[in-house]
């Protein structure tokens, strides 16, 4: 934890970076996001198993960004992530909404979190894109710390829901998410915390003409929830964010989890893993498999 | 149940084209008696709809001393002025209002008013001054400033020219420099600009000053230059509302209901607001 | 205020007496205040943390129509919309969700008054329940009520034991609603639930609501402001968790060629285009003013309008924070 505190302050000092945004504790199981311009403040960074959020989703705020234009030239952000969030990060630079120059990427040698504040961590509580992680080592950073660590083995029990999904009639598919987004009350948490949900202006707030209507009955949040996870297919990488922040309870999780597997099982394709291979939305091959739409 | 947020018909006896992007609704109620009882005044507004757009919010631009239409006039810009802007003569329309306070006339009553209007601002001017003139005998001198962009983006064409003939009215009418056409007459330059040329007296006078928040900003000054005490200034706010009742809160400036206490503020309690407008 | 003793077992006696005469219960649950349908749903538990929401959807609802229309070639109909209230019994309100329909009232009543609200709220039984626990982002001492407030409740319960209950009579309403149900009421004693009341902890007073007033008269350019803002990512948990955030938007909706119908859907004030004008211009246009109006809208606006703190101290906004950011201890800091 020194050595990261240590190390953001060196990096403000030398006007290296405008900000690090980093994790605060607030209380004994509980982080907060922050946005840290002064040297002294550094003194609060934290890293640990309660680091939940996906600090990335301030990369592309304009307010921000606005701070790397506050002295003569411009300035980096320094941002701390784990190894999945750096996944974001990648899909980021990729849908051209960062630059990977304008970006320092603290990042961690992961050992998991856990699904929400307040909890113990342990193998029960672990959040579940650890427990089926491919990635306790960040594809990218500019400086790495921590021991290699271990997550602890868990079932996946979002996996098995999946399954179980898959099996089930399509009529019987239909009356659980019907069960499940009837809780929806349009809060847009979900959006909110979304690194990729970066669009200035969502399709919710477009009225001229209304695709998604503001009211939350069935008709206004199968439109929302469906068309969110369209424009997450193979590009969400699975952060967990609108889980976890859904006020609601609505296992998101199972939709794009289930929109990535089938970018990997028909394109090979898995989002934010390396900069090198382009993104499956933003390229096109007339080999490419077109079973999933027949 | 008595239900509030529910509109009364009204049919479009007349669709005045005004400029390339604003129109004017003439409209009567479809129930007589709903006509015969409908009582505003000038400076209030009311909530249309165009049914499966919604409902937009503009001020009542006639004058209640003119009691067999009311009319409304509106800049073609969102959702539903898009719709309304759809509709001809003989459709429906639904109208909830009227709403808010209005200019404070009675207590202008012997006094001099100076109005100033830019842009669709000169709506609700308008219905003040048709109201003013109606009772031309219990106000002093009337003096009207109205700009626009441009010769095209004057409306109230008719109406205007009507003004320009009175004697008992002085009327400057000016467009922005470059807005003007080849024929224009009239003067060029901003409002604020043509105000400080005008240079009204201020003593036993009223100004009531309508316009784009931008030229709110600078006609302000000048007329405090020219000697025209806070409270002396009328103006309105425009924030946006939805239900104009005092409930939704989206009107809120500090702890004033806009769609309550406005829309009409002097310039001495707009000073005492937060800058949320 | 009277004073009754009732078994628990003769408590849930009347509650299902009352669904079976087709009332709607509601309850306490994890996530939200639930629809008992049967008696064994009804827990009582005086150490349950607020569910995640509150009853207010029951009076206030998410999205509600106003009227229905029809269109013609050139002429429109209006079906117009008749709320029936039914009785609500909520059975074991926390004390700060007891009161929410009281402080909401005086928006919807004021000048004009909004009966889809008001038709609602008026069959509403609170059956408050003291509260035994609280954590960190508790204060209900801190704007005014307590663990053990009967405020806003009709009829307040407090365990004697396990399978007793003290239950004060607090309105005039409670009384009628308990009047069928005598034969299990025996007469009690206030000090004997004073001696449980007095045993429960309060969480502490974490600001002087009156100086918070006084900061935010005199702040209102405060750098505090743009720190919560750069954090703060703008989705309407907080409003839509809150059991008196009352905001809300009337849009139209068709659902044919020629039919359609107005609703009135709760809208939250940290949304970019709530006061969005179509000209393009936005008074609060940055997330830091959003906030201000947040805070200066509960803690300072409605006091002067209605002369009510609009926050009930329950913490929801900040348990359920994405970002953790937590009310109490920003009003806490409100100050120089």
């Amino acid at each position: 934890m020194e050595v990261l505190r240590k190390y953001a302050s060196e990096l403000l000092e030398k006007k290296a970076v405008a900000a690090v945004i980093g994790y605060v504790r607030v209380s004994d199981k509980r982080t907060r996001p922050a946005i840290i311009t002064n040297p002294e403040d550094t003194s609060s960074l934290v890293f640990d198993n309660y680091c939940l959020n996906n600090l990335s989703v301030y990369l592309t705020k304009a307010r921000i960004k606005a701070l790397c234009r506050t002295s003569d030239k411009p300035m980096k952000l320094a941002i701390t992530a784990k190894p999945c969030d750096v996944h974001s990060i990648v899909a980021l630079i990729q849908e051209n909404q960062i630059h990977r120059d304008d970006i320092h990427i603290i990042s961690f040698n992961c050992g998991g979190v856990v699904k929400d504040f307040g909890l113990e961590f342990s193998k029960e509580t672990l959040a579940s894109k650890c427990i089926h992680c491919e990635s306790q080592k960040p594809v990218y950073f500019d400086k790495l710390f921590g021991e290699e660590k271990k997550i602890p083995a868990a079932e996946d029990k979002q996996l098995q829901k999946i399954n179980e999904i898959d099996s089930m009639s399509t009529e019987e598919r239909f009356e659980f998410f019907k069960k499940e987004f009837d809780k929806c009350i349009k809060c847009y948490a979900c959006r909110a915390v979304c690194p990729l949900c970066y669009c200035q202006r969502c399709i919710t707030d477009k009225t001229i003409p209304c695709w998604i209507e503001s009211s939350s009955h069935q008709r206004g949040n199968f439109s929302w929830n469906i068309v969110r996870a369209f424009h997450l297919s193979a590009r969400c990488t699975g952060c967990g964010e609108c889980e976890r922040a859904c006020p609601m309870d609505i296992p998101l999780g199972l939709i794009n989890r289930t929109m990535a597997i089938e970018a990997k099982k028909s394109f090979s394709f898995v989002s934010g893993r390396s900069l090198e291979i382009p993104t499956l939305v933003g390229s096109f091959d007339v080999k490419d498999s077109d079973e999933l739409f027949m | 149940m008595n239900n509030i947020y529910k509109p009364h018909l009204a049919v479009i006896k007349e669709v005045i084209e005004e400029s390339f992007d604003t129109k004017t609704f003439r409209l009567k109620f479809k129930d007589d008696k709903t006509h015969n009882l409908f009582t505003f005044k000038p400076g209030q507004f009311a909530e249309y709809s165009a049914f499966g757009d919604g409902e937009s919010t503009f001020c009542i631009s006639s004058s209640p001393t003119r009691k067999d239409f009311i009319e409304c006039s509106f800049k073609v810009y969102g959702k539903v002025t898009q719709s309304l802007n759809r509709l001809n003569k003989g459709d429906t329309i639904g109208i909830r209002g009227p709403y808010g306070n209005s200019f404070p006339l009675d207590d202008l009553k012997g006094k001099n008013i100076l109005f100033i209007a830019g842009g669709i601002g000169i709506a609700p001017v308008r219905c003040t001054i048709e109201y003013v003139l109606d009772n031309r005998d219990q106000y002093k001198n009337i003096i009207i400033i109205y700009g626009a962009r441009s010769t095209g983006d004057l409306i109230y064409k008719d109406e205007v020219k009507e003004w320009i003939d009175r004697k008992d009215v002085k009327t400057i009418i000016t467009v922005d420099p470059g807005g003007e056409s080849p024929s224009w007459k009239g003067e060029v330059g901003f409002v604020p600009t043509v105000l400080e040329k005008t240079a009204p007296a201020s003593e036993n006078t009223a100004a009531i000053l309508c316009g784009p928040p931008v030229m709110i900003k600078f006609t302000i000054p000048v007329l405090t230059g020219l000697g025209f005490k806070d409270d002396d200034i009328y103006t309105t706010l425009e924030n946006r509302m939805k239900c104009g009742l005092g409930k939704c809160g989206r009107c809120n400036i500090g702890n004033v209901y806009v769609c309550k206490d406005g829309p009409v503020f002097t310039y001495a309690q707009i000073k005492c607001l937060p800058q949320e407008y | 205020m009277t004073e009754k003793i009732i078994l628990k077992d003769d408590f849930l006696k009347i509650c299902s007496d009352l669904l079976s005469k087709g009332d709607t219960l509601l309850a306490p649950g994890q996530a939200e205040y639930i629809r008992i349908k049967d008696i064994s749903e009804i827990i009582l538990n005086t150490s349950a943390l607020p569910p995640k929401t509150s009853f207010k959807s029951y009076a206030f609802p998410r999205s509600e129509p106003l009227l229905y229309y029809k269109r013609g070639k050139n002429d429109v109909q209006i079906i117009d919309i008749n709320v029936e209230g039914k009785n609500i019994v909520v059975i074991g309100a926390k004390p700060c969700d007891a009161e929410s329909l009281s402080i909401m009232n005086h928006l919807f009543t004021w000048d004009y008054e909004d009966e889809f609200f008001t038709a609602r709220a008026k069959h509403f039984i609170v059956i408050g329940l003291m509260c035994s626990n609280f954590d960190e982002y508790c204060f209900c001492t801190s704007v005014g009520t307590s663990p053990v407030s009967e405020k806003g409740s009709d009829l307040f319960l407090i365990p004697l034991d396990e399978n007793t209950f003290a239950i004060r009579i607090v309105t005039e309403k409670g009384n009628e609603f308990l009047k069928p149900y005598t034969e299990f009421l025996k007469d009690g004693n206030e000090q004997n639930s004073a001696m449980i009341t007095k045993k429960v902890k309060f969480p502490e007073i974490a600001f002087d609501k009156d100086e918070v007033y006084e900061w935010l008269g005199n702040n209102f350019e405060s750098p505090k402001w743009e720190n919560i803002g750069n954090v703060c990512l703008s989705c309407a948990q907080c409003a839509f968790a809150c059991p008196v955030c009352h905001c809300f938007d009337i849009v139209d909706e068709d659902y044919s060629y020629s039919e359609g119908r107005r609703m009135k859907n709760w809208d939250g004030c940290q949304f970019g285009h709530f006061t969005l004008h179509a000209s393009g211009h936005n008074p609060r246009d940055l997330q830091s003013k959003r906030y201000r109006q947040r805070i200066n809208h509960k803690f300072r606006y409605y006091v002067d309008r209605f002369g009510k703190i609009l926050c009930t101290g329950c913490g929801r906004c900040s348990r359920g924070c994405p970002v953790s950011i937590n009310i109490k201890e920003i009003v806490s800091n409100c100050k120089d």
